[in-house]
């Protein structure tokens, strides 16, 4: 295999990885505040993608508007779960959330194939011609896809660490007995925290479509790798998310050069129980202690 | 009549044949497995495949169990000391890894194509007429002695202390017991019950494919043992006899609803799952036969 293709893959890979950096931030953030594995990104992701595709048909909207709009009402309905379901469940055991989750996953993949068939859809986008260094192609779409994934993170980062709400978030996440007792509303930061998860799903979601198709599975299948580069990348840690997730989208990609593509779930497996055996704390993480 | 009656039983006693070793792991044990239709995929294939290399049937199904109960080793040494949900993600990731390894290798397993044509239980000497009816009736009996098991393992030392991992994790290790070892011993026993299962559903059925194992039937073994109730007997048989219910019933809705396309039933099939997930979490969390001294958890 030449440098050529193991340099695309990379490019491809780091384009992958920055808009899955997304929905894993969007894990990792619920893992470390509301405390259990959130099954459910992967639909909302598909509800993300479906909502562009359906304002596109409609409304014969520009991508932005898409993009705005897909994210937008992807963070209703995580906020709308969260006031049904998980916002009653946070008193009980992470298990039961994590039950929860799985039934909001299928509910919501149940509607969007009950209305849109199991076909396929794209999302419409210009066609645009690769630039081309001597065999090293970038597409100009990709690039969009990636400012857009980095221009979401840097957001979410600014509002974390330089942010007073980001400092209340962060102190839920580190003790919530504590943070409640210091005055902080913790139902506030839950609220908070259930917009951006829609949103970045949803927007992650949209993105994922326009690279690749719409399909159903498209969110469900991004689930285990989603959750092996959280753990690759440290549970709860923001940075580990999105580091995992970009050494996981390049690793994929030069992986699917030798192995086929078909076997990217089970790379996802096998990084997942290296992790776990060798450094279950991850990059940037601590090991998570029986609660 | 008779022979649907037949058959939809069959699927009952295989359906709680999983129920029962989910239940040994999520409700007496406290153990999420999200990827349990792996292990019955991995029983099925076993047996299967086996079978049609000449070797007898209850060295098979025997091959099934411990190959089963066996795979679920590695993943609950790995990850059961580390405590948290790591062993939902990597049951999930195991059982699809199981199917795609099934869809994508198929010098062994002949890829989405399946393999037909595995022997029936009983048909040698039954004959094909009431070899499906001993079958039942071996199905019975196996659940019976699985029924006896669990009840047998929950008073002994073993289920007094996988109750009380289940409960108090802290409180058993402070004991100087090792959770991990138990919780262990506990996925590799459910595990095993569901590659029995596995391996009845391939002789039964006579075919078996990638496709039968989606991670939706790990969900509708879910649902039969939270509707029941996890930790009660009563509960895993009611349990599975209301998902039945549904499942077939609802192959019966399209004569009744008109204008519903195939893929719409199955979306509302699948809506159905997923509501009764999160609504008997939330509202039902002991299911309809709470044991009587579980608290809401």
């Amino acid at each position: 295999m030449d440098w050529i293709n193991i340099t695309n893959a990379a490019i491809n890979g780091i384009v992958l990885g920055l808009l899955l950096a997304l929905p894993a931030l969007a894990v990792t953030l619920v893992f470390g505040i509301a405390r259990f594995p959130h099954a459910a990104v992967g639909d909302y992701m598909t509800f993300g993608a479906y909502t562009a595709i359906l304002v596109q048909s409609f409304m014969s909207a520009s991508l932005v508007a898409a993009a705005l709009i897909a994210s937008a009402a992807t963070a209703f309905l995580s906020l709308f779960f969260y006031a049904w379901v998980f916002r009653s469940l946070s008193q009980r055991s992470p298990v039961s959330s994590l039950i929860a989750s799985i039934g909001v996953a299928f509910a919501v993949r149940s509607v969007i194939t009950f209305f849109a068939g199991q076909s396929q859809y794209v999302i419409e986008a210009p066609l645009v011609r690769a630039w081309n260094f001597s065999g090293v192609r970038i597409l100009p779409t990709d690039l969009y896809v990636a400012a857009t994934a980095v221009l979401a993170l840097a957001a979410v980062f600014f509002m974390l660490h330089f942010t007073a709400f980001g400092r209340r978030m962060r102190a839920v996440a580190d003790n919530p007995e504590l943070a409640a007792a210091s005055g902080i509303r913790v139902r506030e930061v839950m609220i908070t925290l259930s917009v951006i998860v829609g949103a970045f799903c949803g927007l992650g979601g949209m993105l994922m479509g326009f690279k690749a198709v719409v399909l159903p599975e498209l969110g469900w299948e991004l689930i285990l790798p989603i959750f092996a580069s959280v753990i690759l990348g440290g549970i709860g840690s923001p940075v580990g998310a999105v580091c995992g997730m970009i050494l996981f989208g390049i690793s994929q990609e030069i992986a699917s050069l030798y192995v086929g593509a078909s076997y990217k779930l089970v790379l996802a497996f096998v990084v997942l129980l290296l992790v776990l055996l060798i450094r279950p704390q991850g990059m940037f993480g601590k090991i998570i202690a029986v609660r | 009549m008779e022979f649907y009656l037949i058959a939809i039983s069959i699927s009952v006693l295989i359906y709680m044949l999983m129920a029962s070793g989910l239940s040994l792991q999520y409700g007496f044990t406290g153990l999420v497995n999200f990827g349990y239709v792996g292990f019955f995929a991995i029983g099925a294939y076993t047996s299967g495949l086996l079978s049609l290399q000449g070797v007898p049937l209850p060295v098979s199904f025997l091959a099934a169990m411990l190959l089963a109960g066996a795979l679920a080793y590695p993943l609950g040494i790995i990850t059961l000391r580390l405590g948290g949900d790591y062993l939902a993600i990597i049951t999930l990731g195991f059982s699809e890894t199981v199917r795609i390894l099934l869809m994508k290798e198929d010098w062994l397993t002949r890829g989405v194509h399946g393999v037909p044509g595995l022997p029936r239980v009983f048909d040698d000497w039954a004959g094909v007429s009431s070899g499906d009816l001993t079958l039942l009736l071996l199905l019975l009996v196996v659940n019976i002695a699985v029924f006896a098991l669990i009840a047998y393992l929950v008073r002994s030392p073993f289920g007094r202390i996988i109750a009380s991992i289940r409960d108090n994790e802290v409180a058993v290790r402070a004991l100087g017991k090792n959770p991990a070892a138990f919780k262990t011993r506990s996925l590799m026993l459910g595990s095993a019950l569901a590659g029995l299962a596995g391996a009845f559903q391939a002789h039964y059925v006579t075919f078996i494919a990638p496709e039968q194992f989606v991670p939706l039937i790990t969900f509708y073994v879910w649902i039969a043992i939270i509707v029941g109730g996890p930790n009660r007997i009563l509960g895993i048989v009611v349990g599975t006899i209301i998902l039945l219910t549904f499942l077939e019933g609802s192959r019966f809705m399209r004569d009744f609803v008109g204008g519903v396309s195939e893929v719409q039933l199955a979306s509302v099939r699948f809506f159905i799952i997923g509501m009764a997930l999160i609504c008997t979490i939330l509202y039902r969390p002991n299911g309809l036969f709470p044991d009587k001294f579980s608290k809401g958890k």
